[in-house]
């Protein structure tokens, strides 16, 4: 049951990857891409120093948000949008357990964004290296942590919609990635190194909501300090725990809902 | 846990189901199905009728596991398998005001649920070629569904519901939406899929479209069953005992209507003023006048 279970969450995978490009969204992120480049090309003609540095910088800030923001755009509609259209109908009337039916749709949509983040990178990175910039391996990781950071916001953003409006769990998603993005700084002020009961609390963030800090490597890159390799291999892994985590809530959620 | 019957010629069987939705926690509950029981015979063709918010699609939605029910069980026959699994891949449902994906193509939509039902790419081309053409959607199947118009969305719903040849096939309000020549065309597919030996039930607001087609009939109201039975029988036991005469008077076509008791005298009189019988005629009912009655 497991193994055919699996077997349908591909079929399901497949199909909503060939929906979504039918959809041409790809082109829209060809677009946003062109833009991108567009940016980064101005913002490093009017700086001085070393444009290559600013280029990088720009560059992969300018793609780490377009990445969330389109993870966020095709994820609040990934349950969401089924139910309300009753296309999940389709689907669960059929011998496929509802597990398998989230499974794919994560699936499916995860192609997708991985696909689009590696179009918007290759642009920047062209750039990049059309202007005097020179390969680090931290480049490399710095893309592998946007393509996490998204994924985590996909799964993120669409567990939520399971349970509230498409508004309310895109608003829930910004607060968390602001929130994920700012509770480091919040560990090394003085105010909370102060009370161990505020630091505890925030070390049990971790635990329950996205730390999507630790996925921001940017300044490692930009001043070329060497990562450990452990600390890569260990955000790598939270970051896949953390999205096995989500996935398993939602399984959790949809197999008590009521599809009306 | 799905509960399975042990009856052989019962493929689904609703046992004392209700269904309250509570929106308001200061609301009373609202009661949309009310005790409903019915089987569900192997072979058979039945219509499932009821006015607007009679609780047609809620009942729908609960034997296809889409929502539970508050009491009561629903039980799958053994003809469907021992697995909800197993049922699911004999079982052919198409959903009310139906709704696909709308930048796959038809055809592709077809192979996608085909491969849900675990049949293969060889297999559901078979069964394109079969009913495509009765569905007169054939030559739409290479485009993507968001051009198609609502008959043809209810059609390549339709053949995408017997594209894994199931053996109980529900449909929610089928002939919605369709026109004067589709709907008889999607008649003569069900009446066709009796042939074929399979088990169909389908809701309607339309009577005459019940009467045309079914076996049997259950009609709700409110959540409630009234009547369950066949066809042919609700007419028969609502035929009147009036008797509908047809004659010809000084060139003129007349009818009247009489009683059983008093109508062989009426016709001797008619007679002896010079009438020229043409026809006498037992008044019958209409499924329609009769729910249209039934309080
Ligand atoms: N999720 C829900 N929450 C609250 N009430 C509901 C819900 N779903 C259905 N109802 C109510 O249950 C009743 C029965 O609805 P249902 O859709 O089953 O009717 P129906 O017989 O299919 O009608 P129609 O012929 O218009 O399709 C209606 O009064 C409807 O408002
Ligand atoms: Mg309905």
């Amino acid at each position: 049951m497991l193994n055919s279970g699996l077997k349908k969450s591909l079929v399901i995978g497949k199909y909503t990857f060939k929906e979504i490009i039918g959809s041409k969204i790809l082109y829209n992120t060809l677009f946003l891409g062109m833009a991108l480049l567009l940016v980064t090309y101005v913002a490093f003609s009017f700086t001085y120093g070393e444009p290559s540095r600013v280029a990088l910088d720009f560059g992969m800030g300018c793609l780490a948000l377009s990445s969330v923001g389109i993870a966020i755009f095709i994820g609040v509609g990934i349950l969401s949008k089924e139910i309300d259209n009753r296309t999940v109908y389709m689907i669960v009337s059929r011998p496929v357990p509802r597990f398998s039916f989230i499974l794919g749709k994560f699936l499916g949509l995860s192609l997708v964004l991985i696909l689009n983040i590696i179009i918007l990178s290759l642009i920047t990175l062209s750039l990049f290296f059309l202007i005097g910039g020179t390969f680090s391996p931290l480049i490399f990781w710095t893309i592998v942590f946007i393509i996490i950071e998204s994924l985590v916001v996909l799964c993120l953003v669409g567990t939520l919609s399971i349970v509230t409006t498409q508004t309310m769990s895109v608003l829930y998603t910004i607060m968390l990635y602001i929130l994920g993005h700012s509770i480091d700084t919040a560990m090394t002020t003085n105010f909370v190194k102060n009370r161990p009961e505020i630091q505890a609390l925030l070390d049990g963030y971790h635990f329950v909501l996205p730390a999507f800090y630790k996925f921001n490597i940017k300044s490692f890159l930009l001043y070329e300090n060497n990562l450990s390799l452990a600390y890569l291999g260990s955000t790598f892994s939270y970051g896949l725990f953390y999205i096995i985590f989500l996935i398993l809530v939602s399984i959790y959620i949809f197999e008590k809902k009521n599809l009306d | 846990m799905l509960s399975f019957s042990t009856h052989n010629i019962i493929m689904l069987e609703f046992v004392n189901i209700t269904k309250t939705f509570s929106s308001d926690i200061l609301k009373k509950p609202f009661t949309a199905v009310d005790g409903l029981s019915f089987t569900i015979d192997a072979g058979k063709t039945i219509g499932f009728l009821g006015a607007n918010g009679a609780g047609k699609t809620t009942s729908i939605k609960m034997a296809m596991d889409f929502i539970r029910p508050t009491s009561g069980e629903i039980l799958y026959g053994k003809e469907l398998g021992n697995k909800k699994i197993e049922a699911f891949s004999k079982m052919g449902y198409l959903p009310e005001r139906p709704f696909f994906y709308p930048h796959l193509t038809g055809f592709e939509f077809c192979q996608y649920m085909g491969a849900l039902s675990d049949i293969s790419a060889k297999e559901v081309k078979k069964q394109i070629k079969k009913w495509a053409p009765e569905f007169k959607i054939d030559f739409a199947l290479d485009r993507q569904i968001k051009t198609y118009s609502k008959g043809m969305l209810q059609r390549v719903g339709f053949l995408a519901t017997l594209i894994h040849d199931p053996k109980l096939i529900i449909l929610d309000e089928p002939l919605a939406g369709v026109d004067p020549v589709g709907r008889k065309e999607l008649k003569d597919i069900i009446e066709e899929l009796k042939l074929l030996g399979k088990t169909v039930f389908f809701s309607s607001h339309i009577v005459s479209d019940v009467e045309e087609i079914c076996d049997n009939v259950l009609f709700i109201k409110n959540g409630k069953l009234l009547f369950d039975g066949s066809v042919d029988k609700i007419i028969n036991e609502n035929i009147k005992s009036e008797y509908r005469v047809r004659y010809y008077k000084d060139n003129e076509l007349c009818k009247i209507l009489v009683e059983d008791k008093e109508k062989n005298k009426s016709i001797e009189s008619l007679i002896k003023d010079g009438a020229d019988i043409i026809s006498v005629e037992q008044e019958r009912m209409s499924l329609e006048q009769i729910f249209y009655n039934v309080k």
